[in-house]
Formats: structure tokens, sequence, C-alpha cells
């Protein structure tokens, strides 16, 4: 007769198989394949307004095309490089229908700058100085000045460029990385905690769980359901991750020296914790019921508190550092979405960082008893709702 | 030997069980018999450790029953119940494995039980495609598919047409038999509890009202009853013979109950002097009887 001398390590039996289990399920791939076009989406949109980012115009000349060339010239010579298109017209009216069907953005005439409705910032300051470089070589002629003393001139020492506070660098491609990032976090805690609360559900429905808890310890098969789905959305998770990172590198929507992999880091060390924080919370609820339809009821709390949270989230691209956004990132509740933004974003100092991962760590240790206590209570009443205080005390 | 100590539990304000005490040695087949309601599953839970008792002891070998050695305990709930989208034998080879059994052991145990048990189907077959019937066996294989070292079955034979009934009965015999493993369960049908049971228990009210085997229940509870059938008999002709009095008419026959002290074989002399004695032999009482008399009481 085989004697098993102990049973610690039968929630990997349980992990395994909830892991399994899900993986092979339809809506699993259909989850994966609707990330994946979603995150396709975003990253294609944002390279195409990469692309389109660098201004280009069109400039129509009617007679001496000089201030226009010179301003084309100008534009080659900018950093980034603005390219401007010279266009010559023989009048006036071939001009202004190209104005009218949009093939240039504005035209010289004589000392004029006409627009459509109107002129690019960029484009009337390269015109007005290239207009004015024509009238100073002008003069520079009428007086016979040596071509050397010209060039002395035209090519002086630029500028040093400095700043007294200078912004992160990449800021804007970071923002982009840190809204990618909060919404893949958002569906993953959020569908994958629903998930272990309809598990624990299906389980109590189908009777099962009462074989199961003659088997093993309540403990251990809350710990096997939640690592077990928990894997399998982190699993999800670096494959949607990776496809999105491979993706805006061929497509140049970001640069290749950007946070990307950092970000992608953070987001897979948040969404552990989390998980963790949050399925233990649906695990304890979904054992309170005997049906998916009474699903929804006790969840609400659970949901609203994620939702605001990806709200705030959110809020913290624009304004990382609004006080609403240092709390969510530092509470529990909301620190797994809250905070990677903020980092990603380089809005957080070490010293909250450290305040938030033990703060949400800290309350997951402290949940664990509670919520298994919940669950051992409750998961064996078979019978409509059981309400929080009864499970409590059913269990001991 | 499975001991059960004076186990009690109330829910709310409803005591179910007050005291429950039996046990179950190995090799043996134990029947445990009540009303619905009197604290069956109650007791066959908190044996499991699926539901704890106010106070009370689970001894099994003469010590304590704790969660590992309880993963050598087999199974059946009242309440059935399987994944119903995992495939039969999987799912045996789920189970087995939380209990500690390998993997390759538990596979081909659940192979061979799904046989024995003549579960129809491919075992590849996903739980909710089988019949009622069938899903009652893979239940009773989810019981037996770690060799369990004590079986404790709540209502196994419900369910069942008569042939499984015939199956089930010959397993739990073979385990009590072939490997000395203590059996309990429950049942309504009582004929069968005679038949199968070393041992019947019963409880009523959250309290064992009896507990021995048949015989021992009969002698301790049934009155000693005789039934005679003779034709040509007067009316009354047993009258004469001190302790014994008219307990029934049966169909032409009368039952007499004796006394301690009166003999059958008086009776049956002074029959035969009446005439051509058609039928004599004592009245046993089924256990449903037996049953009703206790319970009554």
């Amino acid at each position: 007769m085989s004697s098993v001398p102990t049973d610690r390590g039968t929630w990997r039996l349980v992990a395994r198989r909830d892991f399994w289990v899900r993986i092979r399920e339809r809506s699993f791939l259909i989850s994966t394949l609707i990330n994946i076009a979603v995150i396709s989406i975003l990253v294609l949109a944002r390279a195409s307004s990469a692309v389109g980012s660098g201004p280009s115009f069109d400039l129509g000349s009617v007679g001496s095309s000089s201030i226009a060339t010179g301003a084309s010239q100008l534009g080659h010579d900018a950093q980034p490089p603005i390219p401007i298109q010279v266009h010559a017209f023989p009048d006036q009216a071939a001009a202004n229908a190209a104005l009218r069907d949009g093939s240039v953005d504005a035209v010289v005439v004589d000392n004029q700058l006409i627009g459509f409705t109107d002129i690019p910032d960029v484009l009337s300051s390269l015109v007005q100085a290239s207009a004015r470089n024509v009238a100073v070589t002008a003069l520079l002629d009428r007086h016979h000045v040596p071509q050397e003393e010209r060039d002395a001139a035209n090519d002086p020492t630029p500028l040093t460029l400095a700043v007294l506070q200078p912004a992160p660098p990449h800021r804007s491609e970071n923002a982009a990385v840190a809204f990618v990032g909060v919404l893949l976090l958002y569906g993953q805690l959020f569908g994958y905690g629903i998930w272990v609360a309809s598990g624990v559900i299906e389980e109590k429905a189908s009777r099962v769980v009462e074989m199961l808890l003659s088997a093993i310890r309540p403990k251990q098969l809350l710990l096997g359901k939640i690592i077990g789905i928990g894997t399998l959305g982190l699993a999800q998770l670096i494959v949607i991750s990776s496809f999105a990172i491979g993706l805006a590198f061929a497509t140049n929507a970001i640069d290749v020296s950007s946070s990307a992999f950092g970000a992608a880091g953070l987001v897979i060390g948040w969404f552990i914790l989390g998980f963790a924080f949050y399925a233990t919370l649906f695990a304890a609820a979904g054992s309170l019921v005997t049906r998916m339809e009474e699903l929804q009821n006790v969840i609400v709390p659970i949901n609203l508190t994620i939702l605001v949270s990806f709200f705030i989230s959110i809020g913290a691209l624009q304004d990382p550092n609004g006080r609403l956004q240092v709390i969510a990132s530092i509470l529990p509740t909301s620190s797994a979405l809250a905070m990677p933004v903020r980092i990603v974003l380089g809005a957080a100092p070490a010293w909250q960082i450290v305040v938030s991962l033990v703060a949400l760590v800290g309350s997951t240790v402290l949940l664990v008893p509670f919520a298994a206590r919940l669950y051992s209570g409750a998961v064996l009443r078979t019978r409509g709702r059981v309400r929080i205080r009864e499970a409590w005390r059913a269990a001991e | 030997m499975l001991e059960l100590i004076d186990l009690r539990r109330r829910f709310d304000d409803v005591v179910a069980l007050d005291g429950v005490s039996f046990e179950v040695p190995e090799g043996r087949i134990v029947g445990f018999v009540g009303r619905n309601g009197s604290g069956k599953t109650t007791t066959m839970r908190i044996a499991l450790g699926v539901l704890h008792a106010d106070a009370g002891r689970v001894l099994w070998r003469g010590r304590p029953v704790d969660p590992v050695t309880r993963r050598r305990f087999g199974y059946m709930p009242e309440e059935r119940g399987l994944y119903p989208k995992m495939r039969v034998r999987e799912q045996l080879v789920y189970l087995a494995r939380l209990r500690g059994t390998p993997k390759g052991v538990a596979r081909s145990r659940a192979t061979q039980l799904l046989e024995i048990l003549e579960v129809v189907g491919d075992p590849n077959d996903r739980m909710e495609t089988l019949s009622l019937g069938n899903q009652q066996r893979v239940q009773l294989a989810a019981a037996l598919v770690h060799e369990p070292d004590v079986l404790v079955l709540d209502e196994p034979f419900s369910g069942l047409d008569p042939v499984g009934v015939d199956v089930l009965a010959e397993v739990l015999r073979g385990q009590a038999r072939d490997r000395g493993v203590p059996v309990v369960f429950s049942s309504h049908q009582l004929e069968l509890v005679e038949r199968l049971c070393d041992e019947v228990v019963l409880i009523d009210r959250g309290r064992i009202v009896a507990r021995g085997s048949i015989r021992e229940l009969r002698a301790m509870r049934a009155r000693n009853l005789w039934r005679i059938e003779v034709p040509a008999a007067t009316d009354g002709w047993w009258e004469v013979v001190p302790g014994v009095s008219l307990a029934a008419r049966d169909d032409g026959a009368v039952v007499l109950e004796l006394d301690g002290d009166a003999d059958p074989q008086r009776i049956l002399d002074l029959a035969r002097a009446e005439g051509d004695v058609a039928a004599f032999g004592p009245v046993r009482p089924s256990l449903s009887e037996l049953f009703r008399e206790v319970v009554a009481e």
C-alpha cells in the first residue's frame, strides 16, 4: 500500500489542469487573436503617423524663384530636414488653381506669400528667412563684398543648446508604450480574474468540488487555480507583448533605443503582482455563488475597482504626477495599473515605487488567508448564495 | 479500523449529529441506514474531512485522521459531480494524482476500472456525453481509482440499474475481501444492505440507535415469532401452552409469539396432534421491519 508522506505541492496538479484545460478552450484563442488585432491597430496607427510626422511642403512660385529655392535649401539644411518641393507657375491664375486643389501649400509671388486658407508656420518662417537672405545677398552684391567675408558671415558658429530641466527622452514614445501597456494590463487583470471566479463557480456548480476537497485542502485548490490561470494570463501577455514589440520595430513605430523592452518587463512584473491581488478577491467572490448568472452580482465591487484604476491610469498618461495618480499608484487596489504607467513615463521616484510594491505584496499576503477562509467556508454550500459572514463562520 | 467517536455537529439551531460513534473494521462492509435527514451524509462528510465536526474524533488505525491520511480514503459524495467537459479517463487520472497516485499507475488503473464497472463508451469521451447511469459508474471509479485504504460511499447504489447494482456489490465485496478495505456505505435499499453487509448501523435524528450484524440486530430487537399453518386445526389450539400468544393471522396460518421459555418443538407437537402441518417455521423480520421498529420507538 503506497503511503503518501505529504500533500504539499498538490496545487501544482491543480494549476496544471487549469492551465491546460483553458489553453485548449476556444475563448482563449479568440481572446489572444482579439488582443493581437487591437495591438496591431494601435501600433500601425502610430507607425503611419510617425512616417507623416516630419512636415513636408509644396511651395509654388510665380516669376523669380530665388526666394522659393532659397527656402527649399534652408529646409534641406534644417535639423531634422524639412523637405520643400518647389513648383514654378507661369502666372498667378495657375498658382491660385494649384492652391485651391491643394497641390501646393503656398505660393511666392514677388514679395508676397499667398496661402489658400492659412500658411503653415514652419513654411512661412523658412520663406521669410529666405526672403531676407535674398535681400541681404542683393545688398552685399551692390557693395561688392568679397566672397570669403560673405562665407564668414553666412556660417556663424551655431549656438550651443542647453535646457534647465530636460524632459525624459522619448517622451511621446514612452507615453504610447505606457498606453498600450496599461490597456494590456487592464485586459489581462480583468479577463483572467473573471476566469478565476468562473472556474470556482464551475467546480461548485458541477459539484465536483466535494470530490476535490475530499482529496486536497481548500488552500491548495485555491492556490492551484490562481497560479494555473495566472500562468496562462502571463503566457498570453508575453506572446502579445513580444508580438507588439516586434511589430513596432518592424514598422518603425518606435525606436530600438526606446524603453519598450523595459516597459514590457514592467507590465509583466506588475501583472504578476496585480493578478495575485485581484484573483484572490475574484476567487473568494466566486465561491459565494453557485450559478454563473449570479457571478456579476458578487464581482461588481472588484470590477469597479479595476475600472476606476484603469481610468486613473489613463489620466496618468497626461498628468503622471497629479495627486490622484500618485495616490492611486501607491494604494494596492489600483497600483498594479497606475504605477507601471508612472514608471514608464519616468515620473515615479524610487521611494514611491518601493512603498507601492510593499503595499501590494503585503496586502496580498494578508488577503490570501482571509480569502482562503471565505472560500473553504462557502465552496461546499451549493444551494444559493452564501453571505460573507456565514462563509466566515462556517470555516474554522 | 476506521473509528468514529462521539461526533457532534450543529447547523445553526439544528442538531445534525448528537454523538455518533461506530467503527468499520478492516475487511468488513458496514451498511449505514437511516431516514432522510437523519445525519448520514453529515457523518460521512466529517469522516472525509470536507466538513468539520463541532466535537468528536475520527481515527484510522488508531490515529487521528489528517488531510494526508485522508488522501488514502475513497469517497463517493451524495452530491454527485465530476468535470462535465473533461474526458473520462483524464478525469480519473487527475483525481488519482491529486491523492498521490503516480501518473502511469493511475492511468492503467483507470482503464481497468472502466472495464470492471462496465462503463459504456470510449475512455476519451467527455463526461457530459455519457448517460446518467454511466456517469454514476465513473463516479464510483473515481472513488476507487487510487486504490483507497478506506471506502466511504454515500448512496452508491441509487440510480443504478439491477445489473449495475450487482457489478457494484461485487466490486465492494472484492475490495473488502481481497484488499481488506473497510467499506461503509449508506443506502435506502435495505434488502441490498441485508444481502451485502456484515454489519448495519442504524441512525435516527443524529443518534446511532442500533448497530451489529443482521443476526445480532434480530436477536436484540425482534420478537420470537413462528408461523404455523394447520388447515384442520380448531382455533385457539395454542392457548394451552404457557407463554404463547397470537401475534397475527396470515392467509390461513397463524403467527405466534413465544416468550423466552416457550419451546417451539412443543408447539409443533401440539400442532401435529391437531392435523397435518402444512407449514412451520420461524418468522425472520427483514431489515426494513427491524428498521421501522427501531425508528418507531
